[in-house]
């Protein structure tokens, strides 16, 4: 390992000002649980680490406003989030996504910044917050934007955010009764990354699809909302098993898959025929 | 209180969870070097030149070595417990990718990381074999000669042979196969393959090697360390007491660690040197140290009216890698049970094992029985269906039972197949309606079962020392090592039970050949039974000599005296001790070379089954266990606690066996050589499992006792793909079951195959 700078702000502004729009080699650590991996592989050698671990204590809170919105901050592990009683009570589908994603020691120490942020399609949290309709709070040195959970990636491990821009917190909107399901196919071990993963959020009424989002992931180059299976489902009865069944061949062609070592594109598309399809069936209030 | 049959918990639990027991792994010595190690990228070819130069350079960098400075301290550096086929480091040529090539020597481990890097090497590329079939009639040749080691008698006929990558072509004739096929009803025919898995120690092999004053002592994570100072011995011309070979406890090590492994690259490195050195390996390196074979086995047989198996005939090929390892006795000491435990007339077997250019496979928890279970227990279930018959019943019909003769000849005794097969039977309820699930949900459900069956490696020898303090405190010094295993506690459970102590106050020496006495190795499951049995020998020549002593100062026998006493008398102080010898071997009959004959092949049988309900979702090729029972024969269990997590385990590991683990191949490459993408079992994958067994003595045993450690890995992969076929129809042949493959089978069978790739 060659010796790098490590640096330990007590601010995000700090943290920012700390970061280089140009340098690659200069990256924000938060619990490492990635940046560690890609070290010690020799894909990623850092000149300097801009370690978060010290700014402000409020960067970690967890909170529900009186709207029913839930602000996650960035430096809250996985497991501050799965254990949030807000969490528990509002967003149940949160919890359950988090107890299948990697393992009790390293949800103890990733970030949900870090999950957001890092840009790897594998991941769990990007397709669900894209489907819960969250975005983000990102902090740079001009300022403070939202960007949409699902327009914060841009490709393979790419996203939208400048080099010197951090992820303050998450905002997820309430579910005020919509229903929503993450599922992910995994076809090695339970603890492997997924296949594929799809997160779906349905509002209905009436016995109709009144509103849906559906997002796809993890067999694709980024997280991918299905817009045309959407519109095909909206206002349909959701009993029209026949219907869900045409959605399906429309959501696997809007999909760009990609081949892997976790399976051939027809196996992913039959993957995600069978994850999307239960989901649908599967996603009540 | 007995001492046998207690659940005492593992004498070593507490220094463990503390952080205080030792690992070479952690060990550190004062002047140590690290060693970093430089890799071939090709998969055969001749090395034209090796580029030290620039690594040299790097500050802080004390040396680079190559083969060609390990052959001036070793002339002729080449090891393996079967052949003295494999260099310590490459010479003249490379024959797998990742075969160590050059070391880099540093105090600091990341110096000699970076330094490696700036090493390199050229290579005129030779062809390549990778396949074990292949292998048999390739052009490609991975060895110029054979090279026994002449330890193993049934090798010495290899000695010289050129032009062959077949390292043993072991042979069983019993009765007359082709005219039994001509007369059988039935015939069938199938094939089955494997592929090339890891053992996956938390603990990567670590050796540190210390020069002495004419001597050199060697810390290792190793399971055999009187075969490491036999061989480093002999590589060194050195007699065997200048060599020290020191064990503390290992972190896994499931046969990974048995013979020599970076034992003889540690100590020329050090001797080179002059200072200690370490070789520690990363995780990741495993992929290129040692694996399990990846097979072809053909399976025929022949049935008769009644559902009676008249002939088997079987050819096996193991893929043994570039050096042969222990491969080709898993070849022969497994290959004679690959026609299963049934009561067939007429057998044949051919089991060869081959070299080919991938990494080295030798013994992996079952020493080669998973890979013949897999394939002999898909096969008789396939039958049955075929035949419509209960998978059961048609095995009961075929079973071998006790007083009957095994495929060598050997009669069968204390092997308790039917018993296990009878309480996996009544534990599924097998004999209920089964619920199969409908298709609407696309949740199908099924259940199999399966049974196998490993002699134990024979002969081999166990010695132990049992010490009586003057306090009457015991210290048993044995170089059986505990892995995790819990012999330590099984062992001071035996002397405690014939010394009539606590086990727990018994003090356990492992792994030390300047103190302990020479043990073939902790493998094959062979230590409860061999070493069990010395150190009840050991314990009892203690305990005689107490007496001659208590009779010698005037106690009269037979009665309740404390063993200080005797010593007070004896000596007029607390002081003294008393010393109890044991060594045991088992009688061993060598089979005929040409029929596999032999009245007494092994001295103890063991037997393992599985049986699973699961469901297979149809749209995405989900299976999900539901309930797995695995059920061995236990002999009389010393500690029944450490018996169930030896069946618990040996099945979980071979779960991973059969659903996700696999070394994927890109022209020699292992194109997934890291935990991130070589996925063993994590806790979510752990089904519901029951763990249980029949007791039944073992009569040679200690207290009746037998090993238990791969049982509950002979049945678990077929007894999964049984239940497969049992829910969807649909009939797996290759290991790993992977999702992708059973989702194209549905799809297949649905009658919309799915395309190769887009």
């Amino acid at each position: 390992m060659i010796p790098f700078d490590w640096v330990e702000p007590d601010t995000l502004q700090e943290a920012v000002a700390l970061l280089d729009p140009e340098d690659t080699s200069v990256r924000p650590i938060a619990g490492g649980t990635a940046l560690m991996l890609m070290m010690k592989a020799g894909v990623f050698t850092p000149t300097r680490l801009v370690s978060l671990a010290k700014i402000e204590k409020r960067y970690s809170e967890i909170r529900l406003d009186h709207e029913g919105v839930l602000h996650v901050g960035a430096m809250a592990t996985l497991s501050d989030l799965e254990q949030s009683p807000h969490v528990k009570e509002h967003f149940k589908v949160i919890r359950r996504a988090l107890r299948t994603l990697s393992n009790v020691r390293v949800r103890n120490v990733a970030r949900v910044g870090g999950a957001l942020a890092h840009g790897d399609p594998h991941m769990d949290l990007p397709p669900l917050f894209a489907a819960l309709g969250a975005r983000v709070v990102a902090i740079g040195p001009n300022g403070t934007r939202e960007i949409p959970v699902e327009d914060l990636y841009a490709g393979y491990y790419e996203t939208t955010l400048a080099k010197n821009e951090l992820i303050a917190e998450a905002i997820v909107p309430p579910l005020n009764g919509a229903a929503a399901a993450y599922s992910k196919a995994t076809s090695r071990s339970a603890d492997d990354w997924p296949a594929v993963n799809v997160g779906v959020r349905v509002e209905m009424e009436d016995g109709r699809f009144r509103q849906l989002r559906i997002v796809v992931s993890a067999a694709t180059e980024k997280v991918t909302r299905l817009h045309r299976t959407e519109e095909f489902l909206t206002g349909r009865k959701d009993n029209d098993r026949e219907r869900v069944h045409q959605s399906l061949a429309i959501a696997t062609s809007e999909v760009s898959f990609l081949s892997d070592a976790h399976g051939s594109v027809p196996y992913k598309k039959e993957l995600l025929r069978a994850h999307l399809g239960r989901a649908l069936i599967e996603a009540r209030p | 209180v007995n001492q046998v049959g207690r659940s005492i918990p593992r004498l070593e639990a507490r220094a463990k969870v503390t952080g205080r027991a030792d690992y070479v792994h952690n060990m550190r010595v004062p002047g140590m070097l690290v060693a970093k190690i430089f890799r071939s990228t090709v998969a055969h070819g001749k090395i034209l030149s090796i580029d030290v130069s620039a690594a040299r350079e790097i500050e802080g960098v004390h040396s680079v070595v190559t083969g060609e400075d390990i052959r001036k301290i070793i002339p002729n550096p080449y090891f393996g417990p079967a052949f003295h086929d494999q260099p310590i480091l490459a010479l003249d040529k490379v024959r797998f990718v990742g075969e160590p090539v050059a070391v880099v020597l540093s105090t600091d481990p990341h110096i000699a990381e970076q330094a490696v890097q700036l090493i390199s090497a050229e290579y005129e590329e030779l062809p390549a074999v990778f396949d074990e079939v292949e292998a048999m009639t390739s052009s490609a040749i991975v060895h110029d000669e054979l090279k026994p080691a002449g330890t193993f008698a049934d090798l010495k006929h290899l000695a010289g042979r050129k032009n062959t990558n077949i390292t043993l072509d072991y042979q069983l004739r019993r009765g007359d196969v082709e005219k039994a096929f001509g007369e059988a009803d039935r015939i069938f025919e199938h094939t089955f393959k494997t592929g090339q898995v890891l053992h996956v120690p938390l603990e990567s092999h670590a050796s540190l090697a210390e020069p002495g004053h004419d001597s050199i002592t060697i810390h290792t994570s190793s399971q055999t360390p009187s075969f490491v100072r036999t061989e480093i011995a002999r590589l060194l011309g050195w007699p065997e007491n200048r060599v020290s070979v020191r064990v503390p406890f290992l972190g896994g090590g499931y046969g990974a660690k048995v013979y020599v492994k970076m034992e003889a690259l540690a100590a020329a490195l050090a001797l080179l040197a002059r200072s200690p050195v370490k070789v520690a390996l990363t995780m990741e390196e495993q992929f290129y140290t040692i694996s399990k074979h990846a097979t072809t086995f053909r399976i025929k047989s022949g049935v008769d009216k009644d559902g009676r198996i008249v002939a088997r005939a079987c050819d096996v090929y193991w893929n043994g890698g570039a050096y042969a390892d222990i491969g080709p006795r898993v070849a022969q000491k497994s290959g004679f049970t690959a026609a299963g435990p049934y009561d067939i007339e007429n057998v044949r077997i051919d089991s060869a094992e081959v070299y080919t250019n991938r990494p080295p496979a030798g013994a992996l928890r079952g020493f080669g029985i998973p890979q013949l279970v897999w394939a002999y227990e898909s096969h008789t279930d396939i039958i049955a269906r075929e035949l419509g018959l209960d998978p059961v019943e048609f095995r009961r019909k075929n079973l071998l039972r006790d007083g009957r003769p095994q495929a060598t000849g050997t009669i069968m005794k204390d092997a308790a197949v039917e018993q296990v097969l009878d309480l996996l039977v009544e534990k599924m309820n097998w004999k209920s309606r089964f619920d199969h699930g409908d298709n609407a949900s696309g949740i199908r459900r099924g259940r199999g079962i399966a049974i196998g069956f490993k002699a134990s490696i024979s002969p081999t020898t166990s010695g132990a020392i049992v010490n009586v303090s003057a306090d009457g405190s015991i210290v048993l010094y044995t170089n059986t090592i505990d892995m995790g295993q819990g012999s330590d506690t099984a062992m001071a459970q035996i002397a405690a039970e014939v010394l009539n102590v606590p086990a727990e106050t018994v003090k356990v020496v492992h792994g030390n050949t300047d103190v302990a006495p020479y043990d073939m190795g902790t493998l094959g499951s062979r230590s409860t039974f061999h070493m069990g049995n010395a150190v009840r020998v050991a314990a009892e020549d203690a305990r005689n000599r107490l007496a001659a002593l208590a009779a010698e100062v005037g106690l009269p026998a037979g009665t309740n005296y404390d063993v200080k006493e005797i010593f007070r008398k004896r000596y007029g102080m607390q002081a003294g001790n008393v010393i109890g010898t044991g060594t045991y071997v088992p009688r061993y009959t060598p089979p005929d070379p040409k029929t596999g004959q032999s009245d007494n092949v092994t001295p103890f049988w063991m037997v393992g089954g599985t049986a699973v309900e699961l469901t297979v979702d149809t749209w995405s090729g989900d299976i999900y266990i539901i309930r797995m029972v695995n059920v061995v024969d236990a002999g009389n269990p010393l500690n029944p606690k450490i018996v169930k997590t030896q069946i618990s385990g040996g099945a979980i590991m071979q779960l991973g066996f059969t659903l996700y683990e696999d070394m994927v191949f890109d022209g020699g490459q292992v194109t997934n050589a890291s935990f991130a993408d070589y996925k063993i079992p994590g806790f979510r994958d752990i089904p519901n499992m029951e763990s249980d067994w029949v007791t039944s003595s073992q009569e040679n045993g200690p207290f009746g006792a037998k090993g238990v450690g791969e049982s509950a890995t002979f049945g678990v992969s077929p007894a999964i793909a049984n239940a497969i076929h049992d829910a969807v129809g649909i009939r797996l042949t290759e290991l790993p079951i992977k999702k992708e493959t059973l989702m194209r089978a549905l799809r297949a069978a649905q009658g919309s195959p799915l395309p190769e790739d887009e």
